[in-house]
């Protein structure tokens, strides 16, 4: 691979998230609650990667899935 | 100190229920973490026959006992507590409805659960929380203070003093109580929590609990104010709004779930700094340390070890199978130490420790309305004592002490005698 790392891309389920606001508490400013309590990415580049992943290994139902170039990351 | 304070003061004073239920439903146990470490590695999954209450029958003469299957490893228990529909929440529906009506939400099952916790979540969420940070929890924990200080003696015992009266009251100010109803509202709370030790007095504590919480429905129907019951009596998501009963059961339902779990896990917070000066200094000198601080405390103690689920069809986990219809325990106190996430310093409380999410909380759909008003108050309380109290320490020569945490189905401190600088 060559150039710049490829960057993080985070998916949520609006199915499967139950609201606990989880995902803001591990990594505040990158996610929030919507209206309808369900959550969204607001800024991917609010917080460090480290953050994410383990905003996405504290969701309590697993709605949060990280992929880099299309593979998942743990 | 106005009169009502003093009533509700008096009231925790004299209560001693808390003494005969710290034995009989925590469990008198010590130190369960190396029999868990052991089932982590030697059977995983296990079904048992377990004494809930030894001498526990109403008329004392026989154990209460449950058979159920045990599971003891990080992601068993993370795995039972997401699948909900291999694992219901009937067990815990009659454990709970008996007492708190058959709607209690803890016990609901999908849908009908769904539903109930969309209404009722949004006074909860974080930022719905912030109205009540230094509005309430700040104060109540600045008037507790008042009264420790006030003896001017330099010496508390936090448990009794502090950690045990407060969650009550941020309860009570959230609900939006007046003001006037509190000594009563503290008394019928108390023995709410205590049901299973007096099963009677708190039948009847429900009781009295549900009509008076319909009576200030009924006030915040008509004239809403910024607090919970308003929120509820109003919330409305997709034209579904809560019943009345529902919202009773809710209301009763914060009182085990939100009072007693956060005075215990309080305790064991205070409980892990003052047995380890070092770090309490480390907190002192860098708050940025008070977020990880709290989550390792939660972590390393819960003050809840076990939550409750049954099978709705035969499932195979961890080379056991486990039939429909079979009661199963998983052990949330148990995954908080699995070595396969915190390595072989899992039983030791380090607030410098690589922060990771765990699962005291609970996981799945049912995970913790409470997460960011415990988390909240911890905070805010845990500051205010270090603050106010300077160069807290544990009182080694307080007579009779030996604190310690116990309990294997709720655990926290049996006392926390300390001295300050006055
Ligand atoms: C450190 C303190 C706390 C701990 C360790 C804790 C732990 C838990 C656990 C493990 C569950 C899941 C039960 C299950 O899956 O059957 C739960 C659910 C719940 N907790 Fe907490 N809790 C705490 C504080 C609070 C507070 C302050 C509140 C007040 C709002 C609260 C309200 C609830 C409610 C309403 C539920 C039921 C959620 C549902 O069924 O969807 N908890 N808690
Ligand atoms: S942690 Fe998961 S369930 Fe909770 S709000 Fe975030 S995405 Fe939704």
């Amino acid at each position: 691979m060559r150039g710049e790392p490829v960057a993080l891309e985070i998916s949520i389920n609006r199915e499967t998230c139950m609201g606990s606001g989880n995902c803001s508490f591990w990594a505040p400013g990158v996610f929030d609650l919507d209206d309808d309590g369900i959550a969204f990415v607001v800024d991917i580049d609010a917080g460090p990667e480290e953050k994410i992943i383990l905003a996405a290994q504290g969701c309590p139902t697993q709605a949060i899935t990280l992929t880099r170039d299309g593979r998942p990351v743990e | 100190m106005t009169a009502d304070e003093a009533a509700i003061a008096e009231l925790y004073d004299n209560f001693d229920a808390g003494a005969q239920f710290e034995g009989s439903v925590a469990g008198n146990v010590r130190d369960p973490y190396p029999e868990l470490a052991r089932k982590r590695r030697e059977s995983p999954v296990e079904g048992r026959t377990m004494t809930l209450f030894a001498g526990g029958a109403a008329d004392g003469s026989e154990d209460v006992t449950q058979d159920a299957f045990w599971v003891y490893r990080y992601d068993d228990v993370s795995a039972v507590l997401r699948d909900n529909e291999s694992f219901s929440s009937e067990s815990v529906r009659e454990m709970m409805g008996l007492v708190m009506g058959p709607y209690v939400m803890v016990g609901l099952d999908e849908p009908d659960h769904k539903r109930h916790r969309n209404l009722v979540a949004q006074a909860f969420r974080q930022r719905a929380l912030q109205r009540w940070d230094g509005d309430l929890v700040v104060p109540i924990a600045d008037q507790l203070l008042d009264r420790i200080l006030a003896r001017g003696t330099g010496e508390a015992e936090l448990v009794r003093d502090f950690t045990y009266r407060l969650p009550v009251q941020v309860i009570a100010g959230i609900l939006g109580l007046p003001p006037g109803d509190y000594p009563k509202f503290h008394k019928w709370a108390l023995a709410l929590i205590n049901v299973t030790a007096d099963p009677e007095e708190g039948i009847a504590a429900s009781e009295s609990l549900r009509e008076y919480f319909a009576d200030v429905c009924e006030l915040r129907r008509k004239d809403p104010r910024d607090d919970v019951i308003s929120d509820l009596v109003h919330a409305e998501v997709d034209g579904e709004r809560l019943d009345e009963e529902e919202i009773l059961s809710f209301c009763r339902l914060l009182l085990p779930a939100g009072a007693e779990t956060t005075y215990r896990a309080t305790g064991n917070f205070l409980f892990g700094l003052l047995s380890n000066p070092d770090q309490m200094a480390a907190l002192m000198a860098d708050p940025g340390l008070m977020t990880a601080a709290i989550e390792e405390s939660i972590r390393w103690e819960p003050p809840l070890l076990i939550v409750s689920r049954r099978a709705t069809r035969d499932v195979e986990l961890g080379g056991v199978t486990i039939p429909a219809g079979a009661d199963v325990v998983p052990s949330t106190g148990s995954a908080c130490h699995d070595e396969t996430r915190w390595g072989d310093t899992s039983e030791q409380f380090d607030i410098r420790r690589e922060p990771q999410p765990h699962i005291a909380f609970g996981a799945g759909p049912h995970m913790c309305l409470g997460i960011h008003l415990a988390r909240m108050e911890m905070r805010a309380t845990v500051d205010r004592i270090l603050t106010r109290l300077p160069n807290l320490r544990f009182d080694p020569d307080r007579a009779g002490t030996d604190p310690h945490i116990h309990g294997e189905t709720f655990r926290s401190p049996t006392g926390l005698p300390v001295l300050f600088d006055a």
